[in-house]
């Protein structure tokens, strides 16, 4: 008998986890792309300042626009014009650049937070459950399954990592992203994914328990 | 949300749920998850399961927006790839983190290879596959 949750409480920990990040942020849970952001922040510092900028050549727009309303008259306020510049334009670069801005990615340094949060999260979920150990193995689990050799252990962990690196980003998602957040939302790009990463994941998982 | 302050203390909390539910579970001990794949023990499945299944109904009850995606060519290739690392490694991008939180130090070797295999997807799709690939979380 497993010491672990049992699966109800899994289940509910992991759908109110997803589902307070998506109602509070309106944005989805996706760890590998908040590694991806983080590992690339000097890129994304730089879109960030771009997108600060546009902002501000925004706000100086309206400023100019209210001085000249305000020196010639305008029966619109600013506000109205846009409004309605919208309603009769929409499809144009200026409105996918408003709708795409309302689900722009959140600060760089905020996923940052998130990872090292997990980190902080497990550490007190290890402790309070008197599991944490400081080990130079992955367990007894890998050690039957996969190898007891170090190097070989080093060696195969690293790659594992790269392929899921370079998975998860060239699928556009992991399991929290495509496997909580998109199917939850019944995205059929999440579908897809998750039904081949955990398909293949299965497969491997049984060679090496039954072949290797 | 635009507020960044707001959405720091939002990913913050996230974080730290994540990762002691993730750990509670059982994700993080690789015996565990090879017992889930080979279906000798169901917990941790109905678990995942379970979680999408409620997230489904509140989603659609509380009518979340759709996130754009579609199914380009990256996604059963990328597939087959992490599905492969998840099952030799045990870990997932936020899996290596908890084992290292839990004391398995071998686990570090698991994030770099995640960092370097992240780092090598972006430089081939800017030179090879020039995919939109899109992302789940933004």
């Amino acid at each position: 008998m497993s010491d672990y949750w049992p699966w109800w409480a899994g289940a509910a920990g992991l759908a109110l986890v997803t589902i307070n990040y998506t109602l509070i942020t309106d944005r989805s849970l996706g760890v590998s792309s908040a590694w991806d952001r983080v590992l690339h922040w000097r890129a994304e510092r730089r879109l960030e300042r771009q997108e600060a900028r546009f902002a501000d050549e925004g706000a100086l727009a309206d400023a100019l626009a209210a001085a000249t309303a305000e020196e010639f008259g305008d029966r619109y306020s600013t506000e109205d014009r846009r409004d309605e510049v919208q309603a009769q334009d929409l499809g144009s670069p200026a409105v996918a650049a408003t709708s795409a801005a309302s689900v722009r990615p959140v600060p760089v340094v905020t996923q940052a937070a998130l990872l090292l949060a997990i980190f902080a999260g497990g550490w007190v979920a290890a402790v309070t459950a008197g599991r944490f150990e400081v080990r130079f193995d992955m367990g007894a689990g890998f050690r039957e399954l996969v190898t007891a050799d170090p190097k070989i252990m080093i060696g195969l962990l690293f790659a594992g990592g790269v392929l899921v690196g370079f998975g998860t980003r060239l699928a556009g998602g992991c399991s929290s992203g495509h496997g909580l957040s998109g199917c939850g939302r019944l995205r059929p790009v999440s579908l897809v994914a998750t039904a081949v990463f955990f398909g293949t994941a299965v497969l491997v998982s049984f060679l090496l328990w039954k072949v290797i | 949300m635009r507020n960044r302050g707001a959405v720091l203390v939002a990913n913050v909390i996230t974080g730290l749920a994540l990762g002691y539910t993730v750990t509670n579970i059982g994700f993080g001990d690789y015996a565990e998850l090879n017992r889930m794949f080979t279906f000798q023990d169901l917990r941790m499945l109905f678990a995942f399961a379970g979680a999408v299944g409620i997230i489904v109904v509140v989603f659609a009850v509380v009518g979340a927006r759709r996130t754009p995606g579609r199914i380009h060519g990256g996604v059963v290739p990328g597939g087959i790839m992490f599905g492969t690392g998840w099952a030799i490694s045990g870990g997932c991008p936020a899996i290596p983190i908890i084992q290292v939180a839990s004391g398995y130090l071998p686990a570090l070797a698991t994030i770099a290879g995640v960092v370097v295999g992240m780092w090598l997807c972006r430089w081939a799709n800017a030179r090879l596959f020039r995919l939109d690939r899109g992302s789940c979380g933004l």
